[in-house]
């Protein structure tokens, strides 16, 4: 299995696309970084002692706002006004002051969603791995060892969610070290206050940050296991990039709309695969919640490998 | 001789068309076997079963007395085959291309793969990118690629298909090296007759999913009749004499005489009787058959006898 795994590996690497994406990756990275120490030099932050009171009237304001919209608030505009009340109280009472220097934790919170973008790539592979052995024609060479197709197909799998994780791992490296160089470390350690169910909670910030990485990929795994099963069950890579990237960007704006109608929504593959809504924040549809969610993931998540793995199994390769 | 590839009373059919209409035959050790058909006839999709490629709908292929069908991985294992062209990762070098394949058989070190390059004549470009092969050297690369594991049997779909002569004179020394050195069973396709009747020793004729015939290649070509072309001065009175003396025969008129199959035994008689009725005589020659000839006959008379 292992050396299955390598020579897929080396199948990924020996192409020169792979190097266009990794390239791809760390020059929005670094465009990002400089757009956002650009506009961080300008505005400097504002070192007022007074931070306390400014918050308590924010708070009114808000509170105020909640009042005369009433009952006729939406759902989402209470849970905001709600959040930042909340978190506000949680700095008065412990004296967390709100104003603090951008640092390279920020920075790299703020490049987790590039995080789609490397959903990009990796759906393109996972779209590629089987239906391009098809194209070459390679198929044939490969599909008469002594090794059972399953097994094959099993370790293509593997591979596509250890480049996820490699391209992942530079992300996060990259940007960490990037910001760094360009925001400082911070001279305190800091957390993040995580609002959810009318709590504030104190988090280590690295904790978080890992927290949101593997949250946000979620719905990466997901488009990508979606995109490899086009693949190998149709051996159509462009249907299988197209769908897939449609899904990745459009498939949460789509449930979210129907979720306003409809409540079937929330079968949806994409109502579920944010689950960083249940950490902070509300679920789409009322009463849904994250054992729910976790539940849809992996009933979705059989259903494309049953269909990739029994259609690659019994398919005549005739091509 | 041992039979090492027996294919079994086997059907395919694909969505109620019946492609493969059970075929068996035999192919023993240290013969190269040539599967001979025009195209459509069914040599890829037969060849496609043997190898697991696609399944069988009845009937069963073993390969050293192991079912393809129930234990693919241990009758697949005694298998090297090139299906249809050896498509290969074009954007690796030759030799990361066998690594490839190496790597999905158990046991194979780093010196045989250098030994196979060796014996297959591309060590000076096995480094470069396939892309930049010939159609030759992929050939040659692609049989590198089915050696890798020492098979007992090797499979050639088409195996010089698109090489210049030079390229299939090599290919075909390869091959019957191989069968007799390494004591390997070759089957390899064609619808070439020129290219099989050099390289096999049997050859079997596969039409409309049929197997119409099996024989040695030395029969298949000469058989056991002959025809003479007997140059005369009078043809009609010549053929007239020779059916009332051979009334079984079809017997032809030339340009320059008649045309008649005959064993060698009979052609002194068959001189007497014309000289005997004042014929003159002015030649007699042997009209070599060629594999063409007789596959068009061996095909046609089957299909007459298959619509009578």
């Amino acid at each position: 299995m292992l050396n299955l795994i390598k020579n897929e590996w080396m199948k990924i690497f020996k192409r020169s696309g792979t190097y266009v994406m990794i390239g791809i990756l760390l020059l929005v990275t670094t465009v990002a970084g400089g757009f956002i120490k650009y506009q961080d030099s300008k505005g400097s932050v504002p070192d007022n002692s007074d931070w306390k009171k400014g918050l308590q009237v924010q708070n009114e304001e808000y509170n105020k706002h909640l009042n005369e919209m009433g009952s006729s608030a939406s759902k989402d505009v209470k849970e905001y006004y709600e959040r930042n009340i909340a978190i506000n109280n949680y700095r008065i009472e412990h004296d967390i002051s709100p104003n603090e220097e951008y640092s390279v934790w920020g920075f790299v919170s703020n490049i987790s969603d590039l995080i789609d973008f490397v959903g990009l790539f990796v759906i393109i592979i996972a779209a590629g791995i089987v239906s391009s052995e098809f194209n070459w024609g390679t198929i044939k060479l490969l599909l008469i060892r002594p090794i059972k197709r399953e097994k094959i197909l099993l370790s293509k799998y593997i591979t596509v969610l250890l480049f996820g994780l490699f391209m992942l791992f530079i992300l996060f490296a990259y940007s960490a070290v990037l910001g760094a160089i360009l925001f400082g470390l911070p001279e305190n350690p800091l957390s993040y206050l995580n609002y959810y169910a009318g709590e504030v909670k104190e988090q280590n910030i690295i904790v978080h940050l890992i927290i949101t990485y593997g949250m946000k990929s979620v719905s990466m795994l997901m488009l990508a296991t979606m995109a490899f099963m086009i693949s190998a069950a149709f051996r159509n890579s462009s249907l299988a990039i197209g769908l897939a990237l449609f899904l990745l960007f459009m498939g949460e704006q789509v449930t979210r709309l129907i979720s306003m109608k409809y409540e079937w929504a929330k079968y949806s593959l994409f109502a579920n695969t944010d689950l960083l809504q249940y950490i902070e924040g509300t679920p789409m549809v009322e009463g849904m919640t994250l054992g729910f969610s976790a539940v849809m993931l992996i009933l979705y998540f059989l259903l494309f490998q049953v269909i990739a793995f029994g259609v690659f199994k019994k398919r005549d390769v005739a091509a | 001789m041992k039979s090492i590839v027996e294919i079994q009373n086997v059907t395919k059919v694909i969505k109620g068309r019946t492609i493969i209409d059970s075929l068996s035959f035999n192919v023993n050790k240290g013969e190269v076997f040539g599967f001979l058909g025009p195209n459509g006839a069914g040599k890829t999709t037969t060849i496609r079963m043997i190898v697991g490629l696609i399944g069988i709908t009845s009937g069963d292929i073993k390969i050293q007395g192991t079912s393809i069908k129930t234990d693919f991985e241990k009758a697949v294992s005694h298998i090297g085959a090139i299906v249809e062209n050896p498509e290969m990762y074009k954007f690796m070098s030759g030799y990361q291309n066998l690594i490839h394949y190496s790597r999905m058989s158990k046991g194979i070190s780093k010196k045989k793969i250098d030994e196979t390059v060796e014996l297959v004549g591309l060590t000076d470009r096995i480094h470069d990118k396939v892309k930049t092969y010939s159609l030759g050297m992929r050939q040659r690369l692609g049989l590198a690629q089915c050696l890798l594991h020492d098979p007992k049997v090797l499979i050639l779909d088409e195996p010089t298909n698109g090489l210049d002569p030079a390229g299939i004179r090599e290919i075909r020394d390869h091959l019957r090296k191989l069968a007799r050195e390494k004591d390997m069973a070759v089957i390899v396709s064609s619808h070439l007759l020129s290219e099989m009747e050099m390289m096999c020793d049997r050859i079997g004729i596969i039409q409309n999913g049929k197997l119409i015939d099996v024989q040695l290649i030395s029969d298949f070509v000469h058989g056991k009749e002959k025809m003479y072309e007997i140059e005369v001065d009078n043809k009609d009175k010549a053929s007239k004499l020779l059916q009332k003396t051979y009334p079984l025969i079809r017997i032809k008129q030339t340009e320059i005489g008649v045309l008649l199959p005959l064993i060698k035994e009979d052609v002194p008689e068959t001189v007497q009787v014309l000289v005997h009725n004042e014929i003159q005589i002015y030649g007699i020659k042997e009209v070599t058959k060629t594999l063409e000839d007789r596959f068009l006959e061996v095909t046609s008379n089957k299909e007459e006898t298959a619509h009578a």
